[in-house]
């Protein structure tokens, strides 16, 4: 799934490794979810959206079926 | 990766230690009886558990994500297990030669192996 994680990241100039500890996740899912090769679980959204102060949906947007 | 690797290295270097002495006592006295020969064949399997314990605790660990990999990559090992194992022992019936129990955890080791390998170039 297409996401701006990795926008949101470099505007606060974290690395990945930040955003990973920032989360309670490894450097390697931070990465996968950059590369879209992984989707958070819905608990894992939230703690995006909250960490970034936006809605799940303004950071992930689903494939068009 | 320091805290599952250090607790692996010692349990390992504890089954080496432990087989290495076991194999040594029962091939220098033959006289012992069953009871201490069972007990001396099986006492590598005691860090051996230890290395059990220590797998599954790390694996307890990790985030989403790597539970995936680890699951798809356990997966692969027991389904690859079973075809390789059940595939050989068929082969046995038509003469090819008998193979030792001790193949099977080997097997299953590199077929996880490969699993993660898969897994991290999946979810790299």
């Amino acid at each position: 799934m297409k996401n701006r994680i990795r926008e949101l990241r470099r505007q606060r100039d974290w690395s990945q490794s930040d955003l990973g500890a920032r989360l309670g996740v490894s450097r390697q899912t931070v990465n996968a979810l950059e590369r879209g090769r992984y989707d958070p679980s819905l608990p894992l959204a939230f703690s995006i959206a909250r960490l970034f102060g936006m809605t799940i949906e303004e950071i992930f947007e689903p494939e068009q079926e | 990766m320091i805290r599952f690797l250090v607790p692996m290295a010692s349990g390992f270097a504890a089954y080496a230690a432990m087989l290495i002495v076991s194999q040594r006592l029962l091939a220098g006295d033959p006289d012992y009886s069953t009871a201490i020969r069972i007990a001396l064949s099986l006492a590598p399997m005691a860090p051996a558990a230890f290395l059990c314990w220590t797998i599954v605790r790390s694996i307890g660990r990790l985030d989403e994500m790597q539970r995936k990999l680890q699951l798809e990559a356990l997966a692969l090992a027991f389904a690859g297990t079973a075809l390789i194992t059940f595939g050989y022992g068929f082969l046995e019936g038509v003469g090819l030669p008998k193979l030792s129990m001790f193949i099977v955890w080997p097997l299953m080791a590199t077929l996880w192996v490969i699993g993660v390998l898969v897994g991290r170039v999946r979810y790299g």
